[in-house]
């Protein structure tokens, strides 16, 4: 898995995430995208005059399920990995866009272990860390249940003790 | 943070004079119920002049503009003074809280030390019964439903009590810059007991002064697409005020020319012409009201500097901004109009929202760049100044992205116009006029490339970019919090990176797009200092190692 390592002069995090997480992206895409092309294609069967406009949008959105459901999840299971310390946290997500995030913990507000209800059947739980910028949170997803409650309390603890007040 | 607050009780008496309320807690100002009154006598005075001196025939069909200038005025009149009757705000060591409400009761309170700008605004009205509008800012976000904390009104001393006490200012002395909005003032109790409760510590300057109006400014703010509906407003303003007072616009204008001989294309160019003249003298006079008096200013205060602005001809605006929460300055350049040399000046600062047009984050009226460049420089205040340091160009493989994505923007409308074509919706010759958007594209991407720089300028990060309007901002380093590298697969091929600061302040985000990815992390790790050391490799290849990889 050499694609992860392609920024010179940065080493990747080194924690990867949970295999099952490419079961939550696939599900995720089948749940966002599936109603959407199952409303096309009844729209397709039953409206005859706007088949020709109907059939653009309809083999688009098969073809964003098809990678969102076979490629995508794969791909992110690649890419993804998270790493924290006592001074900062660090992810690397994404997978057409890849993104290195660093956030330090003195200027971390909340941390939190969120869990929707996919992750929840699955037994995951995404890691999400805010800094007082409301673009500046990290977002680490498909991590074990466990393992993402822990980091958050240890993130807790520490985010505490360091001083000033984050802005 | 708290240790270098001053305690509270050195401050106990500059509190607003305390009223017959208990508890501290203070009523607006009763000159309000006069401003009521007499807007409702206003408001009904078109109709009865209207009907008395111009003898139109009291009915509704001929009436009714007056009708809802009189409804507007006295329901607004009325809604004013029951606010009045309800509304009470007090100041306590720890929190400013107001409650307020006819129907539904509403209690708001804010932290002291959370307030990072007292805003003090007077409406023509307000300022002729001496009476300012308080607006206390505490990093709401207007994006979250959240509006400003606003006192309407109190008397004027009590409002400058009020800012001083809530900011800590010590600019007491009464010295001219201040004498200037003296003229109609109240001779109050409470303006008497402030310089005694905080004298000044020696006699340096109390302000300096960065900016002044300059009447020439008025170019900058003249001519833009505004200005048409501008004059839209103001010509059915005045084509229903001289029909309600019988007047034949229609005929006036039928006269002025002999439209059918000079034919269409005439008519319309006339009026546009005409049309945009009247916008641009409109916009005209509401930036000279606007801005009349403009004084940019630092002053010292007791928590550190503040940084004041003052305007206004009819409605004046006082913005004081603690330096303390000031992280940087932005310079925006919008596209139609860099060949004159059009500028936008505002701070990044924590806590204001930077999206309102007229936000408290401007600090200088639009005006040209080489007034905004010094003024930021010296508002800054070191040297060199992060906005005039030298950018160097970024790589060509930048300029072939944007192009890229200028072709394929234009390949899709192309496609789009195509299809639609197959199905009979449009003709034809609309997919080759289609393909002339595709220079216009291009050209977008050269600019776009050309606006792209960063560079770290001493304790400051700067990053410029932006197509319809370049914007260099300048960000003090220990602002930022997280920082981001992200590259795309385009990018990745093109080896290039683009590199994020993520702040408390302004935009929250500040991005240097398209940097070379060799030079992409020890960007980043110049930009927050100490954050990246720890997963930082040694550059163990050269960037054309790298690029191999992917290619």
């Amino acid at each position: 898995m050499t694609v992860t390592t392609t920024m010179p002069q940065l080493r990747p995090p080194t924690h990867r995430v949970e295999r099952r997480a490419v079961l939550w992206w696939s599900l995720q895409s089948l749940v966002f995208a599936g109603p959407i092309l199952i409303g096309l294609i009844i729209a397709y069967v039953l409206w005859d005059a706007a088949r020709p406009w109907l059939i653009v949008p309809l083999i688009g959105v098969a073809v964003v399920l098809l990678v969102g459901v076979f490629v995508q999840p794969w791909w992110r299971y690649a890419v993804h990995r998270w790493e924290d310390t006592d001074q900062a946290v660090y992810a690397l997500t994404g997978w057409l866009v890849r993104e290195w995030r660093v956030a330090p913990l003195s200027r971390i507000q909340t941390v939190d272990a969120v869990r929707g209800p996919l992750e929840q059947m699955l037994g995951l739980a995404t890691l999400r860390v805010t800094t007082a910028s409301s673009s500046g949170s990290i977002d680490i997803g498909g991590l074990d249940k466990d393992v993402a409650a822990e980091a958050a309390e240890r993130l807790t603890t520490i985010a505490q003790l360091t001083p000033g007040d984050a802005t | 943070m708290t240790a270098e607050l001053p305690k509270f009780t050195d401050h106990t008496r500059t509190e607003p004079a305390p009223s017959t309320e208990t508890d501290g807690w203070h009523r607006l100002h009763v000159r309000m119920i006069w401003v009521d009154a007499i807007q409702t006598l206003l408001s009904l005075t078109p109709a009865v002049v209207a009907v008395l001196v111009f003898r139109v025939e009291p009915s509704l069909g001929a009436m009714w503009p007056m009708v809802i200038v009189a409804t507007l005025g006295v329901t607004g009149a009325v809604g004013d003074a029951l606010r009045w009757v309800f509304t009470r705000y007090r100041v306590t060591p720890d929190y400013v809280e107001r409650r307020t409400g006819v129907i539904v009761r509403q209690y708001r309170s804010v932290r002291r030390d959370r307030i990072r700008s007292v805003d003090t605004t007077a409406k023509l009205r307000h300022r002729l019964a001496g009476l300012r509008v308080v607006e206390i800012g505490a990093g709401q976000r207007s994006a979250a439903g959240e509006s400003a904390f606003t006192l309407d009104a109190v008397a004027k001393a009590d409002a400058e009590v009020l800012r001083r006490e809530l900011l800590w200012s010590t600019d007491t002395d009464g010295e001219p810059a201040v004498g200037v909005e003296h003229i109609n003032d109240v001779p109050g109790t409470a303006d008497s007991e402030v310089p005694a409760a905080q004298p000044t510590a020696g006699p340096a300057p109390a302000a300096r002064v960065f900016a002044r109006f300059r009447p020439w400014w008025v170019v900058y703010n003249m001519f833009n697409i505004w200005a048409y509906l501008m004059a839209a407003g103001l010509l059915w303003g005045a084509y229903w005020l001289a029909s309600s007072f019988g007047m034949d616009i229609g005929g006036f204008i039928d006269g002025l020319a002999d439209w059918g001989a000079l034919g269409w294309g005439w008519t319309i160019a006339i009026g546009a012409a005409v049309t945009g003249a009247i916008g641009a003298i409109g916009l005209g006079f509401v930036f000279f009201t606007e801005n009349w008096k403009f004084e940019l200013s630092r002053m010292r205060g007791e928590k550190g500097t503040l940084l004041r602005t003052r305007q206004g001809l009819f409605q004046t605006r006082e913005v004081n901004r603690d330096d303390n929460r000031m992280r940087g300055v932005e310079i925006g350049e919008p596209l139609l109009w860099r060949w004159m040399g059009m500028a936008d000046t505002s701070i990044i600062t924590t806590g204001l929202d930077t999206s309102a047009m007229s936000s408290a984050s401007t600090i200088l009226p639009r005006g040209p760049i080489s007034v905004a460049r010094p003024v930021a420089a010296a508002v800054l205040d070191v040297q060199p100044s992060p906005l005039e340091v030298d950018l160097g160009p970024h790589p060509r493989a930048a300029l072939r992205r944007r192009l890229m994505w200028g072709t394929g923007v234009a390949a899709s409308v192309v496609a789009l116009l195509a299809w639609l074509a197959l199905t009979d919706v449009v003709p034809w010759w609309a997919v080759i006029a289609g393909l002339g958007i595709w220079p216009v594209t291009l050209w977008g991407a050269w600019v776009a490339y050309r606006a792209l720089g960063h560079t770290i300028c001493g304790d400051y990060v700067v990053v410029r970019s932006g197509l319809t309007s370049r914007s260099t901002a300048a960000l003090q380093r220990k602002a930022v919090s997280t920082v981001a590298i992200r590259q795309s697969l385009l990018q990745r091929r093109l080896g290039l990176a683009t590199v994020s600061a993520m702040t408390a302040a302004g935009w929250g985000i500040y991005e240097a797009p398209d940097v070379d990815v060799a030079e992409a992390v020890p960007f980043a790790r110049a930009a927050a200092p100490g954050l990246l050391d720890r997963y930082a490799e040694p550059a163990r290849r050269p960037v054309a190692a790298a690029q191999h990889e992917v290619g």
